[in-house]
């Protein structure tokens, strides 16, 4: 009888303890790609983890992120929080069921307030909410300082000047742009956006992405003649070969050294450039950068995405990975990943003091990003809003143009073609409405 | 002699299974041998063949690469790729083109090496090791060399323009669209071509050293003794090597991926890669394995060619 | 026989070295060998320079030697690529690998080579069929797979698909290096009463002991360099293999050269002593396969 209590008492102890075990501590795991990204983001994450012991967050630097997320998440596993390249993704995964809506957290957990207006559209599909962007990036036009000012050049306002000024520049034996796409094909599409947003401008672009006008509308064909002239003339890192061949590394030091004077690039390189500059470039030239011309004049900014996060189906643990993510997107943590390890913010509403301590070049960036986006002066950058196979095929077949097999109708043809299939198959992601 | 087996066959199946010598040979001949071969082949069938027997299946559906909602749509994936692709012919070229340079060129170096190593005594070794040294670098580490070596900027011909003043080879070999993928095809080349001569080495140092004594006292110059001694002697090697990059050449993938994506302008697009951009950037999985089982078929013909040949009496 | 053996191979080495025609050959073997050996290593050469510039410096001087040398560039990469972990996590997936490999795989080709048991040509052309399957194809199913299993993420898990992936490779190597072994010695061995497994492994074993560390090395290097497979399969930094470590060097677009080209090097040392190491078992394994010819 004695033991048989004791045993009884032991059992009574064991489930205490083992209940104890269950309500323990919550994980929840995100992976990022980005390596020196992932250190520093780890360091403002732990900053979340020293005050919320029951819920901690995993940040798994992954490299290649997205080729293993998409094999992960397929096969049914994955981390809690699944990150995309871009809302076309987030669609094929959402369909299949393999993501969360997020509707109720939105309402529950108040990012309708913490989101700039058109940014939570972007991650609808069918009408729900699946995704919420994070990293805003445009393009723009750097440019070696030191150089430019030597010579007596502006950067200039117009297409019609950039073209002029390049023209000088190619006499004085100076490559314009220190343009390749040896480390990442898809550079090539950068152009093709950027060029359709400058010189058909956003309102076209706008209206073929809707299925109002075709692709082969003249300003699109305007816009890629250009663009091919551009690359004819070898004015994008000194000749279309060496533009095939030219890796970013080989792109910025011509850039520092003023082989080439300007590069028309992402905000992401905001956090490489200094370092072919100056002392660390081994040279005396400084860098600046200038909106891209537009064919108007007008300072035109296109927007893009450098990722999206979402709930995965499979977690155990949704309501604690919204928590988080409110917590993650919040202005504060935004603002630190910022200034700390130099990640573009998400689209929020950040406040004047977030960008303090920062490269005055780089907040003038963002400045001027969500001013343009105010302004109705922004444009469409392909990753972010081009449907999959569209945008596969517009940094594919750019390169058939340029190398003269097909002509540039030959390719928006095309473009159109499959685009309108897109279209149809409502594969299109969500453009907000302007 | 041949009457007693016939005895034997004509007893009952429980008589032999009581037959000692039948059992004993049974168990030396077929069982053993089986239980042998069993962990291995168990593995290999979890690992590739029940996974691939799924993608065959999925080759047959609509299937996006990222989802469990499929649709059966039986040849439709095959319709297309094989009538309807423009692309696919011209890939399929490549992967020719890229066979019939591996089946020559790293052949050819290799079994000159070989030969050439396997008469030397001192410095053998460190021969070996040097040669065999790109073998071990990692894809990624190969063609971020070999990019900056074939660089037309900084590259080994323009350096050769700096310093002797010989022009025309301080070319873009990658960024061309003619000379892409034999660019490709020789830095992979440069890689490869190290691990077959140190196959072919082992074989030829497995050759009895008899052998050569014989040749020599038969009066045997160096070709004869190549063509008589060393041949036969690798024989078995250099035959499965060459199916098995026969083989290979259909599934080039890393480099290509690596250094052009199958750029400039799908100039040095082949198979694989096609197969990986329809799988995992345009959302069209079942296509993609489409393409897959595609190549499975190719080299099953190489295959095909090389069991017949067996048949025939070559031991490979 | 072992006597025999010495004298013949002994023999062999004099009237080579005593013949005028053939030392001057030997030349000519040499002057082809150097310039293929300067093929081959001195891009390496280059890619030792490049580890100790800084980022700048490659873009602008890819080739030569560098103005300054920047050793930091391996303290950097040391560091930044976790290789005090990755390192370890590669050897243990090589050595288990390469020695599952080897047993399974010897027992296999044994099998295939010296028994043919019925069935064994059909089992050929399975595993030749097999290799014509592109990973792209059943990458996903296999995950799918796995995951059920719960071997995603787990060590075993990966070295399991490795051991798979080079299930064709070494059984038709280690088979070819075992088909044309003389019948007799296994023949008298099993007169003597020797069972299949020791016969495998007194008789065979010792005369394609070239053959096997052959296959070692490929496997290894297979392993050590694979980065697909290990990327999707792993994703627990205190499990990845050293290959991981390269990515560290890669932003979002680019790769920071200076030190991938440090990591390379870092990469490559423990692989070229590893060799050097296996070459002298490879030479001494030749010479025992000698003498008992």
């Amino acid at each position: 009888m004695k033991r048989l209590k004791i045993c009884f008492g032991m059992l009574v102890l064991l489930l205490a303890l083992s209940s104890v075990g269950a309500q323990d501590v919550t994980t929840v795991s995100m992976w990022f790609g980005e390596s020196e990204y992932a250190q520093c983001i780890t360091e403002v994450v732990n900053g979340f983890n020293d005050v919320n012991p029951a819920l901690q967050i995993e940040i798994i630097p992954q490299a290649d992120t997205w080729n293993t997320t998409r094999t992960a998440v397929a096969g049914g596993g994955g981390p809690d929080v699944v990150r995309s390249p871009g809302p076309s993704f987030v669609y094929e995964m959402a369909q299949q069921g393999l993501i969360l809506p997020l509707d109720s957290f939105a309402d529950e957990m108040g990012w309708r307030d913490t989101f700039v207006g058109w940014a939570l559209d972007l991650g609808l599909v069918d009408g729900q909410l699946y995704s919420l962007a994070d990293e805003l990036e445009t393009l723009v036009m750097y440019y070696n300082k030191t150089l430019f000012e030597a010579n007596g050049w502006t950067p200039p306002d117009t297409m019609d000047e950039l073209i002029a000024l390049a023209e000088e520049m190619e006499a004085a034996g100076i490559v314009p742009f220190s343009h390749g796409n040896a480390d990442w094909r898809p550079t090539n599409e950068w152009f093709v956006g950027e060029f359709m947003t400058q010189i058909a401008g956003p309102h076209n672009v706008y209206k073929a992405l809707t299925g109002q006008i075709p692709w082969t509308d003249e300003s699109m064909v305007e816009a890629m003649e250009t663009l091919d002239m551009m690359q004819q003339r070898g004015w994008f890192g000194g000749g279309l070969d060496l533009y095939f061949t030219n890796t970013f590394d080989t792109n910025l030091s011509m850039l520092g050294n003023g082989e080439a004077a300007m590069n028309i690039e992402g905000t992401w390189r905001f956090n490489g450039i200094p370092d072919y500059f100056g002392e660390a470039g081994g040279n005396d030239n400084d860098w600046d950068w200038a909106p891209v011309p537009s064919k108007t004049g007008d300072d035109l900014f296109t927007i893009g995405m450098g990722n999206t996060s979402s709930i995965n189906a499979n977690t155990p643990h949704p309501q604690e990975t919204a928590t988080f993510l409110t917590w993650f997107f919040s202005a504060e943590t935004q603002g630190a990943m910022l200034s700390n390890c130099g990640k573009g913010p998400a689209p929020i509403h950040l406040p004047e003091d977030a960008m303090v301590g920062l490269d005055s070049r780089v907040s003038r960036a963002y400045a001027a990003l969500s001013e343009a986006s105010a302004d109705d002066r922004y444009g469409y950058t392909t990753w972010t809003f081009w449907p999959p196979k569209s945008d596969v095929y517009i940094y594919e077949e750019v390169e058939r143009v340029w190398t003269g097999e097909i002509t540039v109708m030959d390719y928006l043809e095309g473009l159109n073609e499959l685009f309108a299939e897109e279209l149809a198959a409502g594969d299109i992601p969500p453009i907000p409405s302007r | 002699m041949a009457t007693i087996p016939q005895k034997k066959i004509a007893t009952g199946f429980l008589d032999r299974l009581t037959d000692e010598t039948w059992r004993y040979k049974f168990t030396r001949n077929v069982l053993i041998p089986w239980l042998f071969i069993l962990p291995l082949l168990s593995i290999h069938v979890f690992v590739v063949a029940i996974p691939a027997v799924q993608g065959i299946y999925m080759s047959l559906t609509d299937w996006s690469g990222v989802g469990r909602n499929v649709e059966f749509i039986g040849l439709a994936n095959y319709q297309e790729l094989l009538f309807e692709d423009e692309t696919f012919g011209k890939s399929l070229t490549n992967n020719f083109i890229w066979m019939a340079f591996f089946l020559t060129v790293p052949f050819i170096l290799a079994l000159f090496c070989a030969t050439l190593l396997s008469q030397i005594k001192r410095g053998g070794m460190a021969y070996r090791s040097m040669l065999f040294i790109p073998y071990v670098l990692a894809s990624v580490v190969t063609t971020a060399i070999w990019r900056n070596l074939l660089s037309p900027r900084k590259g080994i011909g323009a350096a050769m323009a700096n310093l002797t003043g010989i022009e025309g080879f301080d070319i873009a070999y990658l960024g061309r669209s003619e000379t892409a993928l034999l660019s490709i095809a020789f830095i992979d080349n440069w890689h490869f071509w190290g691990f077959l001569m140190i196959l072919f080495l082992a074989a030829m140092q497995a050759i009895p050293p008899v052998l050569y004594d014989a040749a020599k006292i038969d009066g045997a110059n160096r070709w004869q003794e190549f063509r008589h001694v060393t041949l036969p002697g690798i024989r078995p090697i250099f035959l499965f090597m060459f199916m098995m990059v026969a083989i290979w050449s259909f599934l080039a993938f890393d480099y290509i991926w690596l250094l052009t994506q199958g750029g400039p302008g799908g100039s040095s697009e082949v198979i694989a890669t096609q197969l990986y951009k329809n799988a995992f950037l345009r959302f069209e999985g079942g296509y993609g394995a489409a393409q897959g089982v595609v190549i499975s078929i190719f080299a099953g013909f190489i295959i095909m060619i090389f069991v017949t040949l067996r048949r025939r009496g070559w031991d490979i | 026989m072992t006597a025999f053996g010495k004298v013949s191979l002994r023999g062999n080495i004099l009237q080579r070295g005593r013949s005028k025609e053939r030392s001057r050959l030997l030349v000519f073997n040499h002057a082809v060998l150097l310039l293929l050996t300067a093929f081959a290593v001195l891009p390496l050469l280059i890619l030792f320079f490049n580890s100790l510039k800084t980022k700048a410096e490659i873009g602008a001087n890819p080739l030569g030697p560098p103005n300054q040398i920047i050793a930091e560039n391996y303290i950097n990469a040391w560091e930044q690529g976790n290789f005090a972990t990755t390192m370890r996590n590669s050897v243990i997936y090589v050595v288990v690998t390469i020695a599952a490999e080897l047993v399974l795989g010897g027992l296999a080709a044994y099998a295939l080579a010296r028994k043919k048991p019925p069935g064994s040509d059909l089992l050929m052309l399975y595993f030749l069929v097999a290799s014509t399957i592109p990973l792209w194809m059943y990458i996903v199913p296999l995950y799918t797979q796995f995951r059920i299993w719960g071997l995603v993420g787990e060590v075993h898990g990966l070295i399991i698909i490795y051991i798979a992936g080079n299930a064709p490779l070494t059984i038709f190597l280690l088979r070819s290096y075992m088909i044309d072994l003389p019948r007799e010695l296994e023949d008298a061995a099993r007169v003597d009463g020797a069972n299949e497994l020791q016969v495998l492994t007194r008789i065979v074993l010792p005369l394609t002991k070239p053959g096997f560390l052959t296959v070692g090395l490929v496997v290894g290097l297979g392993v050590w360099n694979e980065f697909t497979l290990a990327l999707t399969f792993i994703y627990d930094p205190s499990r990845a293999p050293v290959t991981t470590s390269f990515f560290k060097f890669t932003d979002r677009f680019a790769r920071d050269w200076a030190l991938t080209s440090a990591g390379a090097v870092i990469i490559i040392f423990p692989v070229m002593v590893l060799f050097l190491a296996l070459q002298r078992q490879f030479i001494e394994g030749l010479a025992e396969g000698g003498i008992k010819t």
